[in-house]
């Protein structure tokens, strides 16, 4: 907690936060990352359930390069909002919550992309299809979190008027 | 502005809203919806703009109706948003220029479903969509983007200390 404390007084933190662009900026490239990263990953899963059978899942893949660069984008804004607020988000259990739904989703993508987006011709399964609406609902899951995590701090060190 | 409030209250969305539970489970639908679009409608734009070659653009156009689900949430939810607290959207630019966006990416739809979808539908065998199709896809993501950006800003302004083009 003193490190989370000492961390939030930084300059750093302290210009993230009180520099309105730049923290509604960061929370742009979040919000926009989460549409297609998970959006993407959506469509993947979907497919897998067999909705739009007639895409062939090994081409999905084609969209990957897009999902990778919007979860950088994820990653780099997260790290940011954490930055301006680490008290108030590792000191929540919804955090951690969050942190696990979407590593499990992205796990599940990524056996995804290890086996039926890899070669052509590529069925489906009953394995399969419980694991991709596991993944949708990790992802719903994740995303409710993360908006939970704006109303369930029970620390606030530091505020400002966001 | 009253009337939007009044039906709130009568309706008990306002109390719903203002419950603990309430603003932040609207607002977690809102984003699921908001990902079911961009998984459907803009993976079909990014098909469109040539992302994703060799996928027939008519076995991705099946996953729209889903995307229309999630556009279905976000009315819903945005309208809970909305007549709960009129005056932080009728008032605020971020809120306004959405709507502009939403209005456009509503016309954009329309166009293509007038004039685009059955060219695509002819040319299942080829690759590459007509240039109208690159056109209107561009549009949609463009729009779609814009959307979630202003919603984003929609808390950065707080009515009514702010510019308004009715008031």
């Amino acid at each position: 907690m003193e490190y989370f404390a000492s961390l939030e007084q930084t300059f750093f933190s302290i210009w993230i936060r009180e520099t309105g662009w730049f923290f509604f900026s960061v929370l742009i490239l979040h919000s926009l990352g989460m549409a297609f990263a998970v959006g993407i990953n959506i469509a993947v899963n979907l497919r897998v359930l067999g909705v739009a059978s007639r895409a062939p899942i090994h081409l999905m893949r084609r969209f990957m390069p897009i999902h990778h660069t919007a979860l950088a984008a994820i990653l780099v804004s997260g790290i940011l909002l954490i930055l301006a607020y680490p008290a108030k988000a590792l000191t929540n259990i919804v955090f951690y919550v969050k942190i696990l739904a979407l590593g499990s989703a992205l796990a599940i993508t990524w056996h995804f992309s290890k086996s039926l987006m890899t070669t052509a011709g590529s069925e489906t399964n009953r394995q399969s299809k419980l694991l991709a609406a596991l993944a949708l609902l990790l992802w719903f899951a994740g995303i409710s979190a993360g908006r939970f995590l704006a109303y369930t701090h029970s620390i606030l060190l530091a505020s400002s008027f966001y | 502005m009253d009337a939007f409030l009044a039906f709130s209250q009568a309706s008990g969305i306002y109390a719903f809203m203002n419950s603990p539970w309430g603003w932040p489970t609207a607002e977690s639908i809102h984003f699921i919806g908001l990902c079911l679009l961009v998984g459907t409608v803009g993976v079909f734009d990014l098909r469109m703009l040539g992302v994703g070659r060799g996928i027939p653009m008519a076995a991705l156009h099946s996953l729209v109706p889903v995307g229309v689900a999630g556009y279905l949430l976000n009315v819903i939810t945005g309208l809970m948003f909305f007549t709960s607290a009129p005056d932080q959207y009728l008032y605020n630019p971020a809120f306004q220029l959405k709507m502009l966006f939403m209005l456009v990416a509503g016309l954009n739809m329309l166009f293509f479903y007038s004039s685009a979808v059955a060219a695509l539908h002819n040319t299942v065998d080829t690759d590459v969509a007509p240039p109208r199709a690159l056109i209107i896809a561009t549009v949609s993501l463009l729009c779609w983007s814009l959307i979630i950006i202003c919603g984003r800003l929609i808390t950065y302004y707080r009515p009514p200390y702010h510019w308004c083009i009715w008031c």
